[in-house]
């Protein structure tokens, strides 16, 4: 019998809750392969900077170097616009409707075919729900705060934001802090409560409003080289899937437990100021947005049928969503 | 032990043979990692290269390092460093040390603006290292001064290391840049009271200047070239660090401002000619690539020492250990400072902490207190010969005559001292704790 | 013999010298564009993606073919305890050792870098910023001609380390 020593990549540092460690976590995913396929498959893991830097995951499972990456799709922005739809959407999916998609609704189908031709294969592998709008010096009351506001805000999101005057700053994960606690920057965008709390952003500012309208959920993505993973017998192919499915949904609900507990002491603790972002202003994100994603659609063909089945996809269930999850919400609690 | 275990000990073994022979840094770094990494795994990792380059000269949090070092150049090449510690020595009178005593106030103040160790080293080692030498100090003594002064840059917020460690042991960046403030400042002091000491038992290596010399200016006369010599050298510190204050300028980014402003001051001086901007812009060109020669060329050498599970080593040594919280932290301090011999610190801490973190976090042990004595021992790390950074970066920038023996025999009492700081630290735990609980960071 | 050695090592050295003095530059262009983003990012709050990615490509550039013009001009940095109290000859005997090693290690990274360029140009890779510097693959192709440019450096000092070696001794001639 072949014993298969893999290799695992992660885009996130040593030691991140949810993205390297904790239940559902890439380690986690690790031990839970190695437990169920009885030692026939062991997959060593690299947080960010071990073996190659954050980003070089991609290339590197391409390469055959390493058999499998821990990230999220959106990050190959650069390399494969329309792999942006795998992790989130500004205004798109929540868990539950992602994963609706993925996997029953053609998601995973088209992700796939967009993969193939690199040699490569993904499979979602964990999620941190909705995140939070960001930190922000000042309050939000209209869309015209936005104007001349110094924002750290990566990928689409930040398109939107400049499409409304934001001034758009790129900074790494370190920097945050001492730059929003200065106001070198007025606002900030990181996850949600609990990863934000680890930052101390609450320290730098008091602001902090929600919901994700830029990311309604957001999907790890578990890459695998598309010739090793043909290489793997029937059974640790079902294996790893399996695998990957458990860290979906561990991963998911144990940021639905913690974020509720953080978000509790940020307000009661830390003097935070929790809201939600004014009717007002969220439907003009919400008008920037489409602009941006058809623009986005417009400029690549990959893109576009990708897009094209993700809004029909969300059409659909939001129909269903509007007459279940969303009155349900409205029930007195 | 396996052989690839077998093969890393190999590989740091021909590390230290090669380095002693003489071959470049650089050199020792590449060969003997492509070497000793293709003999344990093949080819296939090594494709795995050209992303750990692209890493490093990519680096957003390196870009403090190039503007640095053209803020010491063109202060060096427009000569408005030249006179900047005479002036402070003349200042201090009679006071024995007064010039290391100046580059200690430098260390501190940069450290406080730049978190980039090669960037201090090399722009306090570029300044000072000349003059104070001229001035008769003991070459040993002035470069340990030097080195020590600028790895505070590491312990002073903001620092790379405390980033990263915040990093990995899940603490906030602002709680970790509180703690470490006192236990930077109280290495300092440490450093300034071994300078005062030396001139009271070793007048010779630190001298003042001499009486004749100071007699020629009057208070006022010296007072009056205080402020035009040393005013402007300040102001361009001053401008770094009050850019990040007020909220100008990320830390990186504030490196700008100080090499801006350098160009400025010779403008303003009536210095700012073609040639001296061509010779700042080459000088800095050249200072800059020493280092990330060393970098990038350190690549396939802690590539292979992961490929060849080094980290395991480390994992085997720690299994013996006799238990209990302290000498587990014991340990750790003991195996930072052993792998600070050979290791980068950014290896260090990838390979070490992780091994450490569930039993500390378990235990309850406060973990900003673990994070700066984990930061203490890094900065030790970086002044252990014979592959100290901050050694290798100022040998870089060292006049000729300035030879890797003065340099070694220099830093050693200052090792000493971070032990005696990181032994306070460890005793008293307040010194880390107490600052983030005040402001409740 | 020692003039064609002469003539490679001095075409070598020049050609490395020629780049590195234009490249050089770019350390002056990294100081005013930060400078210039964090200024108006500050006093007109204006700023761009592609302006800010442009930093850390200007540092790349610096840093890769610095490389080849710092050790043209001397800047390798060695442990010399041992080294310094060698005779000239056993020290161009290790200067010629590592020389050759440098530019082993300098082509072999040329090469792996290759495939890592054509990865990135077979899709055409951009920033994964919107609004970010497009092209990746052209600041990424900077990787091997960087060393390959090392290589030649390397050519040189093997040719200078070489004449060391073959020249009389300077003690039994000049005098
Ligand atoms: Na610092
Ligand atoms: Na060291």
């Amino acid at each position: 019998q072949t014993t298969f020593n893999w290799k695992m990549t992660n885009a996130y540092g040593p030691g991140s809750p949810f993205y390297v460690e904790g239940p559902g976590s890439p380690t986690d995913f690790c031990k839970k392969v190695t437990a169920m396929s009885d030692g026939r498959i062991n997959i060593q893991h690299f947080a960010a900077g071990e073996l190659i830097p954050a980003l070089e995951g991609f290339d590197a499972v391409r390469s055959g170097a390493v058999e499998m990456n821990a990230a999220n799709a959106y990050f190959w922005a650069g390399k494969l616009p329309a792999a942006q739809y795998f992790t989130t959407v500004p205004f798109g999916l929540n868990f539950q409707g992602m994963n609706a998609w993925l996997y029953h609704a053609g998601g995973m189908e088209l992700w796939d075919e967009l993969y193939a031709p690199l040699g490569l294969k993904a499979l979602p592998m964990g999620n941190t729900g909705v995140q939070m709008t960001g930190w922000f010096r000042k309050p939000i009351e209209s869309v015209a705060d936005f104007k001349d506001l110094k924002m750290r805000i990566p990928g689409l999101a930040g398109k939107v934001y400049a499409a409304l005057g934001v001034d758009v700053k790129l900074l790494p994960g370190g920097e945050i802090f001492p730059a929003l606690e200065r106001g070198v920057i007025d606002a900030a965008e990181f996850v949600g409560p609990y990863q934000d709390r680890r930052l101390g952003l609450q320290n730098a500012a008091k602001y902090y409003y929600t919901t994700g309208w830029h990311e309604p959920s957001n999907v790890t993505e578990l890459l695998i080289n598309q010739a090793k993973w043909d290489s793997l017998p029937a059974d640790l192919q079902a294996i790893v899937q399996t695998a990957a499915m458990a860290c979906n949904l561990e991963s998911h609900t144990w940021c639905e437990a913690n974020n509720a507990a953080a978000l509790k002491d940020l307000v009661e603790n830390s003097g935070v100021i929790a809201n939600v972002l004014p009717d007002e202003v969220v439907a003009e994100l919400k008008t920037v947005t489409d602009k941006v994603l058809a623009e986005g659609a417009a400029a690549d063909p990959a893109t576009k049928k990708v897009h094209d089945a993700f809004m029909a996809f969300k059409a659909e269930h939001q129909s269903w969503a509007a007459i279940s999850e969303k009155p349900y919400h409205n029930l007195p609690g | 032990m396996p052989f690839t275990e077998i093969l890393a000990l190999c590989m740091i073994g021909a590390f230290f043979i090669f380095l002693l022979a003489g071959i470049p840094v650089a050199v020792c770094l590449g060969v003997t990692g492509l070497v000793f990494g293709y003999v344990g795994f093949g080819p296939m990792l090594f494709s795995l290269l050209p992303a750990r380059i692209f890493g490093v000269i990519t680096n957003y949090t390196l870009l403090a390092l190039p503007l640095f070092i053209f803020m010491g150049i063109m202060l060096e090449k427009s000569r408005i460093a030249e006179d900047l510690l005479e002036v402070i020595g003349l200042a201090m009178g009679g006071l024995r040390g007064g010039m290391a005593l100046a580059i200690i106030l430098v260390g501190v103040l940069m450290g406080a603006a730049s978190g980039v160790v090669g960037a201090t080293v090399v722009t306090v080692g570029l300044i000072a290292l000349g003059p104070i030498i001229n001035r008769g100090y003991d070459a040993g003594v002035a470069c340990g001064v030097i080195c020590a002064s600028g790895t505070l840059g590491q312990i002073i917020p903001p620092s790379l290391v405390l980033i990263l460690l915040a990093d990995i042991m899940g603490e906030s960046v602002g709680t970790l840049f509180a703690a470490a403030l006192f236990p930077g400042l109280l290495l300092a002091g440490l450093f300034v009271a071994y300078v005062l000491l030396l001139g009271v038992i070793r007048p010779d290596a630190v001298p003042a200047i001499p009486a004749e010399e100071r007699a020629l200016y009057t208070g006022r006369d010296l007072a009056v070239k205080l402020v035009k010599v040393v005013l402007p050298p300040i102001a361009l510190i001053v401008l770094v660090l009050g850019s990040i204050i007020g909220g100008v300028a990320a830390p990186t980014e504030a490196a700008s401002m100080g090499a801006l402003g350098s160009i400025v001051l010779a403008l303003l001086a009536g210095r700012l000619s073609y040639p001296v901007l061509r010779d700042a812009v080459r000088g800095a060109f050249i200072t800059s690539a020493m280092v990330f020669l060393i970098l990038i060329f350190a690549q396939p050498f802690g590539l292979a020492f992961r490929g060849l599970g080094g980290e395991r080593l480390v994992q085997d040594a720690f299994a013996v250990v006799p238990g209990g919280l302290n000498g587990q932290i014991f340990f750790l301090m003991l195996l930072l400072f052993v792998l600070g011999f050979f290791l980068e610190w950014i290896e260090i801490s990838y390979i070490a902490l992780p091994l450490f973190l569930p039993i500390f976090m378990q235990s309850g042990v406060d973990m900003a207190w673990i994070a700066i004595l984990v930061a203490v021992n890094l900065q030790t790390s970086f002044l252990t010969p014979p592959f100290g950074w901050a050694l290798f970066f100022l040998k870089g920038v060292a006049p000729p005559s300035v030879r890797t023996g003065d340099i070694y025999r220099g830093v050693i009492p200052f090792i000493g001292l971070q032990l005696v700081g990181l032994a306070l630290v460890f005793s008293f735990p307040g010194l880390a704790t107490w600052l983030p609980g005040a402001i409740g960071w | 013999m020692i003039p064609v050695i002469e003539k490679i090592a001095n075409g070598a050295s020049g050609i490395v010298r020629h780049i590195g003095r234009i490249a050089a530059w770019s350390g002056l262009a990294l100081v005013l564009l930060v400078a210039f983003n964090v200024l108006s990012r500050y006093l007109f709050s204006y700023g761009t993606v592609a302006l800010q990615e442009a930093e850390w490509h200007l540092m790349a550039v610096g840093a890769l073919f610095g490389m080849s013009y710092g050790l043209n001009q001397g800047a390798e940095v060695r442990v010399d305890i041992l080294y310094a109290r060698m005779p000239a000859r056993l020290q161009a005997l290790i200067n010629l050792i590592s020389a050759l090693l440098m530019c082993a290690v300098a082509l072999i990274i040329t090469w792996l870098c290759i495939a890592y360029v054509q990865s990135s140009y077979s899709i055409n890779e951009g920033s994964p910023d919107p609004g970010g510097l497009g092209h990746r693959y052209v600041l990424k192709a900077a990787m091997p001609v960087a060393f390959a440019v090392l290589a030649i450096q390397a050519v040189a000092m093997t040719g200078e380390s070489l004449l060391a070696l073959l020249r009389p001794r300077p003690g039994t001639s000049s005098s």
